[in-house]
């Protein structure tokens, strides 16, 4: 029996609210053809909170979760946004205390390399027409936009994964 | 010692993840498209079907509202133009009543307007793609009303797209602007066949294989050919010639077109009954 403040049942729902956002809200805010790309934000969100292993694992369920609502190859998202929690966890995971702006920072350059591993990576899997100057606006919109919504989302994740057991050092 | 140790770890765990990434994306793309993939995809769309709905009666008149904004001055600019073209409609409805009936006539008489024949099915659009690197739209129509993959999508201006995925209580449509998205078309006055290829949001779809001694006028409307083994019916509007122009030397014209559609303002749309091997050429 899981106790519904553990980390087991709180990730979900988060994981869940943020797909419903993805899905459903996003649709109204588009600028230049693009719009945010929340789902990429939380495996960013995960990996600056969590470390390179949580960010991973996030990243993983999340574009997973995603991918079932694209069009594009099962597991694209997956694999990127896999990547982009590992390698945030890694460079950010370490900072404890850091300054307010960091985060959000670290939030636009993460999602706007995201969004151009993506592009890569899609065009290497056969996807046509990705890599076009209009890539580089989709990148930007993605990066601003989920940098303003990172402290909201910081709030959430660090709320889904308190009561979590710090991680063991596996010596 | 030990952070070296973690560090391998964390490492071993992402490679792990890649590689199912890899493995899954390997299933899905040799897989054509079928199989188990498939069925999980349509679960997932079904089960989340209602949850969209929810949130969108909640969502859309507040999402209205921050679209206004965004688009104030086109909104603006729009109904200028609308009073203008309303005035000029006025002076003309007299005079069309007879042009109309002419036309009736006439269209009953050659079935000009497109696929009557077919059965459609109308749907609602009611999401967009959740993604910045598709152009799709999804329906509120699914399997039940016989909405089957590779269908074609309509609205009474032209082509729309077609269908890419159904499930139960949804469809996914892949719209023309789409980079993945190819259709075969004829050009209306000279009957000359090419390829049309979408391009991206609200960029104009270049042609290929059109000749270059073809003689293709601005304006003019380019239709659906409908050629042996081709995924559309024949003579479904498509687009208006935007440009076109030859490079020396080259052995095809550069000719764009602009969608007869406006694809960033769809509510309704048809989708035709009608499937590559129902109706052999």
């Amino acid at each position: 029996m899981t106790p519904l403040n553990s980390p087991r049942a709180k990730v979900p729902l988060v994981l869940l609210l943020f797909l419903v956002v993805e899905l459903t809200v996003l649709d109204h805010l588009r600028v230049f053809g693009a719009g945010p790309d929340v789902m990429l934000l939380l495996a960013v969100v995960a990996g600056i909170i969590g470390g390179p292993r949580v960010g991973a694992l996030f990243g993983f369920a999340a574009g997973i979760v995603l991918d079932l609502f694209l069009e594009t190859p099962m597991g694209l998202s997956a694999l990127v946004f896999c990547i982009v929690g590992y390698a945030v966890g890694n460079i950010q995971g370490g900072v404890l205390r850091a300054a307010w702006w960091i985060p959000v920072v670290t939030t636009f350059v993460a999602s706007v390399a995201g969004v151009l591993l993506y592009a890569l990576v899609a065009t290497v899997v056969g996807q046509p027409g990705l890599v076009t100057p209009h890539l580089f606006v989709i990148a930007a919109v993605v990066g601003i936009f989920n940098a303003l919504a990172a402290p909201i989302a910081l709030r959430l994740v660090r709320w889904a994964l308190s009561g979590m057991e710090p991680e063991r050092a596996y010596a | 010692m030990a952070v070296y140790r973690r560090s391998t770890r964390h490492r071993f765990l992402l490679v792990l993840l890649v590689l199912t990434s890899i493995t899954v994306i390997t299933v899905d793309v040799r897989g054509g498209g079928g199989g188990a993939m498939e069925s999980i995809r349509r679960g997932a769309r079904d089960a989340f079907a209602p949850v969209q709905s929810a949130a969108d009666d909640v969502i859309n008149p507040v999402g209205d509202f921050f679209g206004g904004l965004f688009r104030y001055g086109h909104l603006k600019a729009e109904n200028a133009r609308l009073r203008n073209q309303l005035n000029a409609m006025k002076g003309k409805v007299n005079a069309s009543t007879d042009a109309e009936r002419e036309r009736a006539e006439f269209a009953a008489l050659n079935k000009l307007s497109f696929a009557d024949n077919l059965p459609a099915v109308a749907a609602r659009v009611v999401a967009t793609s959740p993604s910045n690197f598709q152009e799709t739209v999804e329906i509120d129509r699914g399997l039940p009303a016989g909405i089957q993959k590779g269908m074609p999508v309509v609205t009474g201006a032209g082509l729309v797209g077609k269908v890419v995925a159904v499930s139960q209580q949804r469809a996914t449509i892949l719209l023309l602007t789409d980079p993945s998205f190819n259709v075969g078309i004829r050009l209306s006055s000279s009957g000359d066949v090419g390829v049309a290829r979408g391009n991206g949001t609200r960029e104009p779809l270049p042609v290929d294989l059109v000749d270059v001694g073809t003689k293709v006028t601005g304006g003019e409307v380019v239709v659906t050919s409908g050629l042996q083994g081709s995924v559309f019916p024949p003579s479904i509007p498509v687009g208006k010639v935007r440009s076109a122009k030859v490079q020396p030397g080259s052995l095809q014209q550069e000719v764009t077109i602009d969608p007869l559609v406006d694809l960033n303002r769809l509510d309704f749309v048809k989708v035709l009954l009608w499937q590559p091997s129902s109706s052999p050429p």
